[in-house]
């Protein structure tokens, strides 16, 4: 095994080879018994700064880098705006490079415009971390979803794992998909069909708009959230299906579904959950659910993420 | 003045020279002879290997910016581009601020450019503030020099507003401007729909959103008559409907930002915002049929689709960024070089000359000796590349920056100027 990254930054999955997948995966390994031990912390990153720049909201991606961060004891700082700097006048050039004088070595960054890590990969000179642009990717999400998988059924080659909800606002799915084909799963997405792109099957996925379907057939399913605040971009847009109500009768996930497939899959959420909405509060806590280790394990990539690029940083 | 162009290979269908190669003298704005070899030792010279001339290029839609944004080109500056793109005649939009949708307007446009050796064409916009709600005057704007009314990128979103524009115009010939598009399909997209859109998870403009305004305008002008140039098609559907409108008799006239030829959707693939253009950049099925449409006629004339932006509206994030290219130093270049050989020049440079004169009713300028000298001359062989840091244009949004071309302009004479000693 190389024992580092093709890239030099995680932009996407789309960038990544199966090597770094697995690479990634080693190290995650390393580091979430790193994490189970009394003293939670490795000294490998003394020496570098992280800057955090979250220009749209979070909380858990956001705690996950940061505790991924200190746990490998970088030093780090925080800055969040929701779109308003941008709204002021000043340029994401501008913001990042204003940071970077103040001798930032890596800067993990979230923001609501697809390509905006690359844009900054282009001007800026840095090392960038892709915490979710726009509706494009979030490649550690999908890192740490297959690490989870892969942790319960082994290698994800001819394995199938179904995406349910709004694949087409969603950086979640398109992160899974470009990670799950790399590792030679089978992919399906479902849901109703104005949450799917039209161009998806282009990608190498089927599209299932029965649920039940999409159960029987997955080894896994991915029940993403259901963002009500997505679904019309302007007055002029009708929104993409008529109530939350009508969505779950479609698409919740719950017991009866899984009787009507025959079929127990493993069950992820890449969080916040709508407990009711897309999926029960009994299957989202049950047995097979992987909701929680998705959290932990979504600390443990970001470390090995984060160390793996931190290599070709000069010190 | 006093030019003697030498050996130039003549482009005009129906002429003498059409296709021989003539020295041409030019004095004070006039053609003086036109013969196989003239002498003036007084003349200064114009020489290059290769040179082909033609009546003067007419760009069928730019924009300048000016009056409102005058720091991306403005009027002067803007002029001067055309002319190093080989264009003696430019029809600019309405959509300045204010708009020009009333007489003194375009007398502003035309005052401000009456020595200018490009001169200017305003289209006036179909509505008064382009507000959709009522007609501006046509009538009098054409009195100073308006050649055509538009709403452009402003929409012509409302069938009533269209179908009274339409039928108005006949009262008095007045020609009418469509850039199809339907705004509520469209409704935030930022790229033609596609695998490309799909990857990069951006919103898409699906081709739909421009044929179903296109075939509105079809039956509109079917039922209410008038004269429609529908200008920046860019699918496959639009050009099988067009011809379909065309063989069915209809006024109808269409032309093709010549930058559609060179790229497809796949040139946004790293979120490159200088591909950022409407309309988007479409599959190669859409610009393989562009180029079919153009072969056959049923796209009449190549325009420069000329859009300035600052570094500030362009240079950020691809979904903040500005749609748009600079590209009137371009267009004969990018459209030659895509064509290439296989295109027949004669027909490419019509594309560029009589056909937009002929639908905006604007002379076409003569070689015959007594005649207003407006002509472009070209190299249609010539290997360049070309450079950012060399345009005319105070906006360098290009996306052809060291882009290799064939055929590059040569300059431009009109109104007892020229643009090739400057």
């Amino acid at each position: 095994m190389n024992n580092s990254l093709s890239v030099r930054h995680l932009l996407g999955i789309k960038q990544l080879t199966p090597e770094d997948i697995q690479l990634i995966f080693h190290h995650a390994e390393k580091f979430k018994k790193v994490i189970n031990q009394p003293i939670k912390k490795v000294p490998s990153l003394r020496d570098i700064t992280i800057a955090n720049l979250f220009f749209e909201n979070s909380t858990r991606t956001k705690l996950s880098f940061e505790l991924a961060e200190k746990r490998l004891s970088a030093d780090i700082v925080n800055f969040s705006s929701s779109g308003s700097s941008v709204k002021k006048g000043e340029t994401l050039i501008d913001t990042v490079n204003n940071i970077l004088s103040m001798k930032i070595d890596m800067v993990v960054m979230r923001h609501s415009s697809p390509g905006a890590p690359h844009f900054l990969k282009e001007n800026t000179n840095t090392v960038i971390v892709n915490a979710g642009d726009g509706t494009h990717e979030h490649p550690t999400q999908g890192l740490l979803d297959s690490f989870s998988i892969r942790e319960k059924i082994g290698d994800l080659k001819g394995k199938k794992v179904a995406i349910v909800g709004d694949i087409k606002h969603s950086r979640v799915a398109l992160s899974n998909i470009f990670c799950l084909q790399k590792q030679g799963a089978e992919v399906m997405v479902c849901g109703p069909a104005t949450l799917i792109p039209r161009n998806i099957k282009e990608l190498g996925v089927q599209v299932e708009y029965d649920l039940v379907k999409a159960v029987e057939w997955a080894d896994a399913v991915n029940m993403l959230r259901i963002q009500i605040e997505r679904q019309a971009s302007s007055d002029k847009e009708v929104p993409n299906f008529p109530s939350l109500r009508e969505y779950s009768n479609l698409y919740q996930l719950n017991n009866e579904v899984l009787i009507k497939a025959k079929n127990n899959p493993l069950i992820l959420h890449p969080g916040p959950i709508n407990r009711g909405v897309e999926i029960t509060t009994e299957l989202a806590d049950g047995e097979q659910s992987l909701v929680l280790q998705q959290v932990e394990n979504g600390v443990a990539i970001r470390m090995a993420v984060i160390y793996l690029l931190a290599s070709h940083i000069k010190r | 003045m006093n030019i003697l162009i030498k050996k130039a290979k003549i482009f005009q269908n129906g002429n003498k020279h059409h296709l021989r190669t003539r020295d041409i003298h030019i004095k004070n704005g006039r053609v003086l002879k036109i013969s196989a070899s003239i002498k003036d030792d007084s003349a200064k010279e114009i020489t290059s290997e290769n040179l082909c001339i033609s009546a003067g290029w007419l760009d069928m839609r730019a924009n300048f910016r000016e009056p409102g944004h005058e720091y991306k080109e403005g009027l002067a500056n803007g002029l001067k581009t055309a002319a190093k793109g080989g264009f003696t005649g430019v029809v600019s939009m309405p959509t300045t601020h204010p708009v020009v949708d009333n007489n003194t307007a375009v007398q502003f446009l035309k005052n401000n450019s009456a020595t200018t050796v490009t001169e200017i064409f305003p289209a006036g916009s179909i509505s008064q503030g382009l507000k959709g709600k009522q007609l501006s005057e046509f009538y009098d704007m054409m009195q100073s020099g308006a050649v055509a009314f538009t709403e452009d990128t402003a929409l012509l979103n409302n069938t009533n507003l269209l179908s009274k524009a339409l039928e108005y115009s006949k009262t008095i010939g007045a020609l009418v401007y469509s850039f199809p598009y339907d705004p509520n399909l469209i409704s935030d997209g930022q790229m033609h729909e596609g695998k490309t859109s799909t990857l990069l998870g951006m919103k898409g403009i699906p081709n739909v959103s421009e044929e179903i305004q296109l075939s509105r305008d079809i039956q509109l002008l079917k039922h209410f008559g008038g004269k429609l140039h529908v200008v920046a098609i860019s699918t496959e559907n639009s050009v099988n409907m067009l011809r379909t409108a065309k063989k069915e008799g209809l006024a109808i006239t269409s032309s093709i930002h010549a930058h559609q030829l060179s790229f497809t959707d796949e040139a946004v693939s790293n979120f490159d915002s200088r591909f950022k253009v409407l309309p988007p950049f479409r599959s190669e099925a859409d610009r393989k049929a562009l180029i079919k449409g153009l072969k056959d006629g049923t796209i009449d004339a190549i325009c420069s689709g000329h859009e300035p932006e600052d570094v500030e509206e362009k240079k950020r994030e691809f979904t903040l960024a500005a749609f748009g290219i600079s590209s009137l130093e371009t267009a004969f270049s990018a459209a030659n070089s895509e064509l290439g050989q296989n295109y027949p020049l004669e027909d490419l440079v019509d594309k560029f000359t009589t056909a937009p004169r002929d639908i905006l009713s604007i002379p076409i300028p003569q070689f015959e000796e007594g005649k207003v000298a407006n002509f472009t001359l070209f190299d249609p062989t010539k290997k360049w590349t070309f450079n950012r840091e060399e345009m005319l244009s105070k906006s360098k949004n290009t996306p052809y920056n060291n882009s290799k071309f064939t055929g590059k302009i040569i300059g431009v004479i009109n109104r007892g100027k020229s643009s090739i000693d400057n």
